[in-house]
C-alpha cells in the first residue's frame, strides 16, 4: 500500500508543474525580484546595489500616511491560574531549601520589633509573609500543596496578606482566639501601626461602564486610537502624504485629527505596516498617471498625556474610540483588519 | 472468561464502552507506523475525571491522614522512602545517575522563578517593539548584503615567512575585532541578559570587617550569594597586595536582574540628590554599560534602609553596576537602557 501511495504522489507531482511554496512566493513577487534580477545580472561584483525603481511609471498608487496612536499597558497582566499556582509552589519549595532567616541581623533581641516578629512567626510559621501558613522545616514540611479552593496562590490574597502584615502587630489574632488568654500582658496593650495606603484597583470605573473614549480603561492592554471618517468607516487617522516625510506627516495628522491636547511621541522614522486599497476603475491623475489604488503607510506613535478631541478637526472625523486589539477586529472591515492585525500588540 | 459466554453482540457493546479507542481506531485500509502505538494509549485522560466532591475536599486534611496512617507504628527513617540522588557523578556508564537539575530532588536544584517581574512585562509589551521600530533598517526586496568574507588582512609580500602565517591583527591599538551588528529583526532586539554588582574594598586587606559588610550589603540588594575575589597582582598605586581579598561581586540573571533594575530605576536613583545620570562615555562597545554608586547612594536601597543600624556607617561600600545586554554596540545598549529609565549625560561614546 505504501508503495502504491508513493507512486500516486509521484504521478500527481509529474502531472502539473510542481513548485515549492517559497519559490511560489518569490515568483509571485515579480515586481521586485525582476528589478533585482536585472541589477544582479548586470554586475555580480557590486552585489549590494539596491534594485532600482521600475522604468515605466505608467501605473501608480496614491500614498497616504496613517498614525497608529497607542497607549501602552499601564499595569501588569493577570496571571493565569496555572502560573500563580506554579509561583506559589516554587516559593514553598524555596522555603524548604533556603537557609533559615537571619533573625538577629534584622531584629535586635528583646526589642518590640523582635517580639512582634516572634508573634507573627508563631502565626504563619514561616518568614515569608505571602505564602500562607506553611512551615518549610520539620515533620510536616512535605505538606506544601494547597487544598482545593484555597486562596493562597491568588495575587489579591497575597497583597492583602502583605498589607495586613505591615498594619498589624500580631496581637489582634491572639485576642480574638481566646477570651481566657487575656491574662497575657500583651493582650492589654495595643500597638498601633500607621495605616498603609491601598493599591489602586486594577479594574477602573471606565472598565465597568465600558467607556471606550476613556484612556483609563483596560489598563492591562494596549489601547489604539480608532476614528470614524466621513464615510462612516472606522480606521486609524490618516491623510494624503504631501511633500514631506512620513514622520512629519504623522505629526501633522495627529495635530489635525486629535487636536493639540495630546502629548504624543512618533516612534522612529519607518512605517510599521501598510494597507493597500485598490480602486474599481483606475483613475487618471493630474500628471497623467494611471492610479490603481491607495496605499497607506502606518507610523507608530505613543500617547504620553492628554486626550483626543475631535472638535472642529480638519480631517472630517466624526467619532473616536480607544480600543484593544480584539475590539478593533469587530469595528473595522475584514480587508483592513487583514493588513493591520500583525502590527498591533497582542497585550 | 465471563465474556466468552456472552452473546457476541452484547460483548461487543460492552467492549465499546470500556475501550473507546479500540472503536476509534477501527481497522482501516490505511496502515501507518503509529497504528500499533495507538492501541497502547490509555483511553481516558486525567482531565476527564471530575474533581472531588465539595464535602470531600472540605474535610480533607493531609496531615491528619498521614498521622492516622502511622498511628501506633514508628515512622520509617527518611532514607527509606525518600530518594537521595548520588553525591558524586560517577560517569555516564554508572547505573546510578543523578536526576536532571530541574528536578526538585536534585542536589543542584534551585527553586524559581517566583514571579513575573513588572519590568520584564513592560519590556515584552512596550520596550521591545519600540526599540525594534527605532532601530529597524529597511532594505528593498531583492537586496543582498555585501559579502564580508575576511575582516583581517593577509600578509602580502615576497617573504617566504608570509606563507601560512596567521592573519595580521586588526588596525589600530586594539587586539580584537569589534562585534558586527546584524540587520535588526524581531528576533535580535537587544535585551538585558545579566546585571553584575561589583564592590571593591581595598581596606579589607587590613580589616576584614569591611569585606563582610560589603558582602552583606551586596547580598541584600541583589538577592544573590556574594562571591569574593583576591587581588591578582601587587599594585602599589592602589595599595593592592597580591592574594588578599579585596572585592565582592554578585551576578544576577533573569528574575533577579529585572527586580534589581526596577528597584534601582524606580526607588533608588530618583532619591539621589543632584544625580546627573549615567555617564554616556560608559560602554565597552559590546553592549555592556557600567556606572558607579557612592556609599551614601548605596545606603538608599530599601534593603539596606530597613536595618541601616546593622551596618557600621563608615564601612558601607560604594559599588559598580554593570548592565549586560546582548546589543552589539553602545548605541543600541544605550537606547535600551534609556527605554528602561536610565538617563545618560555627557559625551557619547560611540
Amino acid at each position: 500500500m505504501n508503495a502504491g501511495q508513493q507512486t500516486t504522489r509521484r504521478l500527481a507531482s509529474r502531472a502539473g508543474q510542481s513548485i515549492c511554496r517559497s519559490c511560489k512566493d518569490t515568483r509571485a513577487r515579480n515586481y521586485a525580484s525582476a528589478a533585482a534580477a536585472a541589477v544582479q545580472t548586470e554586475d555580480q561584483i557590486a552585489q549590494h546595489v539596491p534594485p532600482v525603481a521600475q522604468i515605466s511609471p505608467s501605473t501608480s498608487y496614491a500614498v497616504n500616511a496613517g498614525v497608529v496612536l497607542s497607549r501602552p499597558p499601564q499595569i501588569t497582566r493577570d496571571l493565569h491560574p496555572f502560573e500563580s499556582a506554579f509561583f506559589l509552589y516554587q516559593r514553598r519549595l524555596n522555603e524548604r531549601l533556603a537557609l533559615p532567616f537571619t533573625r538577629y541581623f534584622y531584629f535586635k533581641k528583646r526589642t518590640p520589633a523582635d517580639l512582634e516578629w516572634k508573634r507573627k512567626m508563631r502565626q504563619r510559621l514561616t518568614p515569608a509573609r505571602d505564602i500562607g501558613r506553611y512551615k518549610g522545616y520539620g515533620e510536616e514540611a512535605w505538606n506544601d500543596e494547597i487544598l482545593v479552593g484555597a486562596k493562597e496562590s491568588d495575587l489579591q490574597w497575597q497583597v492583602e496578606r502583605l498589607l495586613k502584615d505591615s498594619e498589624q502587630s500580631g496581637i489582634e489574632g491572639q485576642v480574638e482566639e481566646g477570651g481566657e488568654g487575656s491574662s497575657t500582658p500583651n493582650a492589654g496593650k495595643k500597638v498601633e501601626h500607621e495605616p498603609v495606603e491601598r493599591p489602586m484597583p486594577r479594574v477602573t470605573e471606565a472598565d465597568l461602564k465600558n467607556d471606550v473614549k476613556s484612556l483609563n480603561r483596560a489598563l492591562q492592554r494596549t489601547l489604539y486610537l480608532l476614528v470614524k471618517n466621513k464615510e462612516g468607516h472606522w480606521m486609524f487617522p490618516q491623510d494624503k502624504l504631501a511633500n514631506e516625510t512620513l514622520h512629519a506627516a504623522a505629526h501633522r495628522i495627529l495635530g489635525l485629527a486629535g487636536g493639540v491636547n495630546m502629548n504624543t511621541w512618533v516612534v522612529g522614522n519607518v512605517p510599521i505596516g501598510h494597507h493597500q486599497q485598490d480602486y474599481l476603475e483606475p483613475t487618471k491623475t493630474a500628471s497623467g498617471l494611471n492610479e490603481f489604488g491607495l496605499k497607506t503607510f502606518f507610523m507608530k506613535a505613543r500617547i504620553m498625556a492628554g486626550q483626543a478631541n475631535l472638535k472642529d478637526n480638519k480631517l472630517g472625523l466624526t467619532d473616536f474610540k480607544w480600543l484593544a486589539k480584539d475590539e478593533i477586529q469587530k469595528e473595522v472591515d475584514r480587508k483592513y483588519w487583514q493588513s493591520i492585525k500583525n502590527m498591533l500588540a497582542e497585550r | 472468561m465471563a465474556l466468552r459466554e456472552l452473546p457476541l453482540r452484547t460483548a461487543s457493546a460492552f467492549c465499546s464502552h470500556v475501550r473507546p479507542v479500540a472503536q476509534l481506531v477501527r481497522p482501516s485500509f490505511r496502515r501507518n507506523s503509529s497504528s500499533e502505538a495507538l492501541y497502547g494509549i490509555e483511553p481516558w485522560s486525567p482531565f476527564s475525571v471530575p474533581p472531588p466532591s465539595e464535602e470531600l475536599s472540605k474535610t480533607f486534611d493531609p496531615v491528619a491522614r498521614s498521622k492516622l496512617r502511622r498511628r501506633g507504628k514508628r515512622e520509617l527513617p527518611p532514607s527509606r522512602y525518600q530518594y537521595r540522588p548520588p553525591k558524586y557523578y560517577r560517569g555516564r556508564l554508572h547505573p546510578h545517575q543523578p536526576p536532571p537539575v530541574s528536578d526538585p530532588s536534585s542536589r543542584l536544584f534551585q527553586p524559581g522563578p517566583f514571579s513575573l517581574p513588572r519590568l520584564e512585562q513592560t519590556y515584552q509589551s512596550t520596550i521591545a517593539p519600540d526599540v525594534l521600530t527605532l532601530t529597524y533598517q529597511h532594505y528593498p526586496p531583492g537586496y543582498r548584503a555585501p559579502k564580508l568574507d575576511q575582516r583581517l588582512r593577509e600578509w602580502t609580500g615576497e617573504s617566504p615567512y608570509f606563507r601560512n602565517r596567521p592573519l595580521r591583527p586588526p588596525r589600530g591599538r586594539g587586539d580584537h575585532l569589534r562585534l558586527l551588528t546584524p540587520p535588526r529583526t524581531f528576533r535580535n532586539v537587544p535585551k538585558i541578559t545579566k546585571v553584575t554588582i561589583h564592590s571593591m574594598v581595598p581596606e579589607a586587606q587590613e580589616n576584614s570587617a569591611h569585606l563582610h559588610v560589603a558582602g552583606m550589603i551586596v547580598q541584600a540588594i541583589s538577592n544573590i550569594r556574594a562571591t569574593t575575589h583576591k587581588a591578582r597582582h601587587n599594585v602599589v598605586g592602589w595599595g593592592l597586595r597580591e592574594g588578599k581579598y579585596v572585592s565582592v561581586t554578585a551576578n544576577m540573571e533573569r528574575e533577579d536582574a529585572h527586580h534589581f533594575l526596577a528597584k534601582l530605576v524606580d526607588v533608588v536613583l530618583p532619591r539621589i540628590k543632584e544625580w546627573k545620570g549615567v555617564p554616556a562615555s560608559s560602554g565597552d562597545g559590546a553592549g555592556n554599560m557600567t556606572f558607579g554608586l557612592t556609599p551614601d547612594q548605596v545606603a538608599l536601597f530599601p534593603e539596606v534602609e530597613v536595618n541601616y543600624d546593622a551596618y557600621p556607617p563608615k564601612m558601607i561600600p560604594g559599588c559598580h553596576i554593570t548592565i549586560q545586554t546582548d546589543a552589539t554596540n553602545n548605541k543600541d545598549a544605550r537606547l535600551l537602557l534609556q527605554a528602561i529609565g536610565l538617563p545618560f549625560f555627557g559625551k557619547l561614546n560611540d
